[in-house]
């Protein structure tokens, strides 16, 4: 028993152990918050606004009878289950009864599984045309809560601190009035996030200095496709997957960036206050998409947006020249907005049945526009001046396939280059046309009346060019294999004369210089493609090159120098770069880029300086040469000396490691004899001992004497 | 300048070299018959027979007595010049890419491809006695699949340099069997490793388009020739401050390119100043290897025609005037 009561004894003994406290200790401060310890938890607790958010209001039903209602419902149903899932829907039934003829009220809620359904309903429904008389007006429930709590006070928002972004202009500040320009060189595409893959290209800008450029940006990877200059020269545009940054100053510091995915193009307005970007990809992924969006620059705001735009080329929207209004082309209508509003001109487009296509002028707010032929209706080409909508001049133009319309930089002139055609038929949906002559209608547009010559081309023109400043026009023309230049002079109420005219001719491309007078011709992306240089005031050829291959040329904006490039977007893999040259053909640079992309120079805001004080200049320009002579001619011998110092810096440091090596050389010579049997080999006829010399014969030519 | 073509092999050349004294040049070619030509007059002497794939490597001794070749056929060969009977095979595993006679005459290093799950190893031998080839004194594994493209001995027979396909140069210890320095000045094959008369300098010629004069004691790059074209072979005159690198566009792009385009010339550039002053036309594929001749006056370029005339060679040799 004993021995059982021990047992018994050691079982409570080892009950009796004390048992783990798990009261807190005097004292302590539970400093654990409960999101701490479950957070995932509490973040899953319910809300007040949990479902009221995926609630939405729709007002403007139309009033039906209770028959007819189950036939609303599901007009309702399918209007708004495109965008989530319905969860409940609620007609609210006010004063129902039974012989009341209305079968409902105007209002009434859905539910949605979740709040981005109802945003999305909101967001796309609202406005929605049932019929003719009831518009849907549709809210989130969550918006009573919003404008119920709006405060009283109005508190005026505190003015953003003003970013000083430096002096934007400083590149025109420049003494010796050297021109900046980007280069733009190919990165290896990497596969990216999502199967995509992601280029990034590398910038660089440069400033065109006398002897050599000088740095001025370097940016790895800066852009993922090109840069754009803004057209006065102030901002660089780099092209980025989530949209469009700006740059400026004099260390290229962002001034704006404009979110916009996969925006692929760009366009300034012609003063740089607004940047229109366009994203095409856009129109494929969202319901209601911004495929068009135009920005303020300085501001970053968002003016205006397009969600579907009508197939028309690039520029969509083309501006007028003072920023003051841009226009789009429609079915069978023109569309004019005025800015800074962003609304239609006047709350209406014009309707112009048949618009092919339209043109602001350069210098004034005209705008041209042409109309295509119908049955017996002739094509038209009107001059429309802007905001009046008064018709300036208008020209029919019969037997026209097609029309293009060409400004002259500064405005004088509007060539209209017209495609007609002696024979045509319909074939299905196309019309083809046989017999081709070519017109061009010159449109005096500082004359009176705005008089009209026209000028009859027989061979297809490939390429026409005004002289920017100046009364010339260049134009490709003729069969293949023979190929001609000539160059037109308009003269005042003049039909246009043939200057002169070069024959058999390999060119493609012409390349007016940005002051006119110069001309550059080039057959591009051909090999072996030919550029000639020709000054126009007497028509001489100052210079022709024949380069490997050519695929952009680009005048610098004072057209003192060009650039030749070979890019290689066009798939080259070897010998791409670019070659500067002068306005008269001569080489200055040749340089090979790895993977060059393309080169552009940074504009120039057009000349202050009045018309007649240029003039002035010109003709005085040999008192001004001197002194630009003597500061090239120093410049070059400082350059000079400068190689001639570095060349006796390299040459010295070269000798010196040579000779510190050649000592080493000298005092392993014991160790060289060992490795070669005593045998002196440091030079060829040093082993005098062991040399022996053949004399061997060798026929170096034969001659037979002809004996017969 | 009197160009002289040697011709006989019948296919693309892989690499020459001068004997000590000039006389003789040694070539390899991927046909299978290395070959020794009088350097005078362009006479063939003889042939080496006995390899079966193409042969990427050939050097001769100082002394003019043996010749060691590696090929395709993963030999490494040694013959009696003047007999030109073979002296010893070995077969390793893989193409024995390149083969060297050290300053001494006494040793060769030689290395294989990496190709096949084999490693890139580098062998030393000791070969006084011709049947020891096989028995390396020592050999190395190069690491990942960073094949060695060329070889060069340092400073009295100490260090070994080696060239990667990957651009990366590399400096061995033979006392220790372990690396010394790595630089990676080049970012591509590196084709061709040529030391200056007394060796205390080597010129590359890479892929990358550039060949670049290195230190030989501690792989300092000390200049850069920049080409448009990827180097196959560089050189540097004995007696004068000159650097000759040929090369071309690859054989795969020159069928489809314009002869013009090809840059197939040879050029020379100035040792010092790193400009280029003249070049030399004349080719219609590119330069394989190019050697210079002891006393400096020759240079000997070896190229091959493209394919549109196959199984011709071509190889010339410039008298500098």
């Amino acid at each position: 028993m004993a021995k059982k009561k021990d047992s018994v004894d050691n079982g409570t003994e080892q009950q009796k152990e004390p048992e783990p406290d798990f009261s807190d200790p005097e004292g302590f401060v539970d400093d654990i918050p409960d999101e701490q310890l479950c957070g995932d938890l509490l973040r899953s607790k319910p809300r007040e606004t949990d479902g009221v958010e995926s609630v939405i209001v729709v007002d403007g039903l139309p009033l039906v009878d209770r028959d007819r209602l189950d036939k609303l419902k599901t007009v309702i149903r399918k209007i708004f289950s495109r965008f989530g899932v319905i969860v409940t829907e609620h007609y609210a039934q006010e004063n129902a009864s039974e012989n009341a003829p209305n079968g409902n009220t105007t209002y009434m809620f859905i539910e949605y599984s979740n709040a981005a359904n109802a945003l999305e309903a909101v967001k796309q429904a609202d406005g929605y045309k049932v019929d003719k008389s009831h518009t849907l007006c549709v809210n989130l429930f969550t918006d009573f809560e919003k404008y119920e709590s709006i405060p009283d006070e109005w508190h005026t928002p505190e003015p953003q601190p003003y970013k000083d972004p430096g002096n934007l202009l400083y590149y025109i500040m420049e003494p010796d009035a050297y021109d900046q320009y980007a280069i733009v060189t190919l990165g290896i595409p990497k596969a990216g996030p999502g199967g995509h893959t992601v280029q990034a290209n590398d910038i660089q800008v440069w400033c065109n200095a006398i002897p050599e450029p000088t740095e001025v940006l370097d940016r790895v990877g800066g852009t993922e496709t090109i840069v754009k200059w803004s057209p006065l020269g102030t901002y660089m545009a780099t092209f980025h997957a989530k949209g469009v940054a700006l740059w400026g100053g004099e260390k290229f510091e962002k001034i704006n960036r404009f979110a916009h995915p996969n925006a692929e193009f760009i366009d300034f307005s012609p003063c740089e206050r607004y940047i229109i970007t366009f994203s095409p990809k856009a129109e494929r992924q969202y319901d209601n998409p911004e495929v068009l969006i135009i920005w303020e620059v300085r501001t970053g705001a968002k003016k205006r947006t397009f969600s579907e735009i009508w197939k028309s080329p690039w520029p969509i929207l083309k501006w007028s020249q003072d920023d003051k209004y841009f226009a789009r082309l429609g079915p069978d209508m023109l569309s004019i907005y005025e800015t800074p509003s962003f609304r239609l001109l006047e709350n209406k487009s014009l309707k112009i049945p048949g618009v092919r296509d339209f043109s602001w002028s350069p210098s004034d707010n005209i705008l041209a526009y042409w109309v295509a032929e119908e049955k017996d209706v002739p094509a038209r080409v009107t001059l429309l001046e802007i905001p009046s909508r008064v018709e300036i001049r208008a020209k029919n133009l019969f037997s026209v396939a097609d029309c293009r319309m060409h400004w002259q930089k500064s405005g004088d002139f509007l060539c209209v280059k017209v495609d007609r055609y002696t024979k045509f038929r319909k074939e299905k949906h196309e019309t083809k046309y046989s017999g081709m002559y070519y017109n061009f209608e010159i449109f005096h547009m500082r004359e009176k009346q705005v008089p009209v010559d026209s000028t009859e081309i027989k061979e297809p023109i490939s390429a026409f060019a005004w002289e920017p400043i100046g009364h010339k026009f260049a134009i490709i023309h003729g069969e293949q294999n023979n190929i001609s230049v000539s160059f037109y002079g308009v003269k005042k109420g003049d039909t246009p004369t043939l200057l002169k005219k070069f024959e058999k001719r390999r060119f493609n491309t012409l390349f007016w210089s940005p002051q006119g007078q110069f001309i550059i011709l080039a057959c591009l992306k051909s090999a072996e493609g030919p550029i000639e240089f020709i000054d126009t005031s007497d028509f001489t050829i100052m210079n022709t090159l024949m380069p490997e291959l050519t695929t952009d040329i680009e005048w610098d904006p004072t057209g003192r120098y060009v650039v030749a490039g070979v890019s290689a977007w066009t798939g080259k893999v070897s010998d791409t770069g670019y070659s500067l040259l002068t306005f008269q053909g001569k080489s200055l640079r040749k340089e090979r880029v790895d993977r060059f992309g393309n080169l552009f120079w940074r504009p120039r805001p057009p000349c202050l300086l009045p018309h007649a004080k240029i003039k002035e200049i010109k003709k005085n320009l040999k008192n001004y040469s001197p002194q630009f002579e003597t500061k090239d001619r120093m410049r070059h011998s400082k350059a000079t000396m400068e190689i001639l110092r570095k060349r006796e810096e390299i040459i010295n440091a070269w000798k010196e490691y040579r000779e510190k090596k050649q000592e080493q050389y000298a005092a392993q010579k014991k160790q060289r004899l060992l490795l070669r049997n005593h045998i002196e080999t440091d030079e060829l006829d040093s082993d005098k001992a062991s040399m022996q010399e053949e004399i061997i014969e060798v026929l170096v030519k034969e001659e037979i004497q002809d004996t017969e | 300048m009197k160009p002289i073509m040697l011709q006989g092999h019948t296919r693309a050349i892989t690499q020459i070299k001068y004997n000590r004294e000039g006389d003789l040049l040694f070539s390899a070619a991927k046909d299978h018959s290395p070959s020794i030509w009088y350097s005078s007059n362009g006479e063939r002497l003889g042939t080496f027979d006995g390899h079966n794939g193409a042969v990427w490597c050939i050097d001769v001794d100082w002394k003019s007595t043996r010749a060691i070749t590696g090929g395709g056929d993963m030999t490494v060969r040694l013959w009696d010049v003047e007999t030109g009977a073979c002296l010893n095979e070995v077969e390793r595993s893989s193409s024995v890419r390149t083969c060297l006679y050290s300053y001494s005459g006494n040793m060769v290093v030689y290395s294989t491809d990496y190709a096949m799950s084999q490693p890139c190893e580098i062998f030393y031998a000791d070969v006084r006695d011709p049947s020891q080839l096989g028995e390396s004194v020592t050999r190395a594994t190069v690491a990942d699949s960073d094949k060695v493209t060329s070889i060069l001995w340092g400073p009295l027979d100490e260090t070994i340099v080696t060239g990667h396909s990957s651009g990366k140069l590399t400096q061995w210890d033979l006392k220790t069997n372990k690396i010394v320095t790595t630089v990676e000045d080049h970012h591509a094959n590196i084709n061709d490793m040529q030391p200056s008369k007394d060796g205390t300098m080597f010129i590359t010629a890479s892929k990358d388009k550039t060949s670049k004069l290195f230190d030989t004691e501690t792989l300092e790059c000390l200049k850069t020739y920049k080409t448009e074209r990827p180097v196959n072979s560089a050189t540097i005159s004995p007696n004068l401050d000159h650097v000759v690198l040929g090369g071309g566009q690859e054989a795969m792009d020159v069928t489809r390119t314009a002869t013009s385009q090809g840059k197939f010339e040879s050029r020379f550039f100035d040792l010092v100043y790193e400009e280029e002053f003249a070049r030399v036309k004349g080719h219609f594929g590119p330069i394989n290897s190019l050697a210079f001749h002891p006393g400096g006056r020759h240079v000997r370029v070896l190229g091959w025609f493209s394919l549109q005339t196959p199984r011709r060679n071509f190889r010339s040799s410039y008298e500098m005037t």
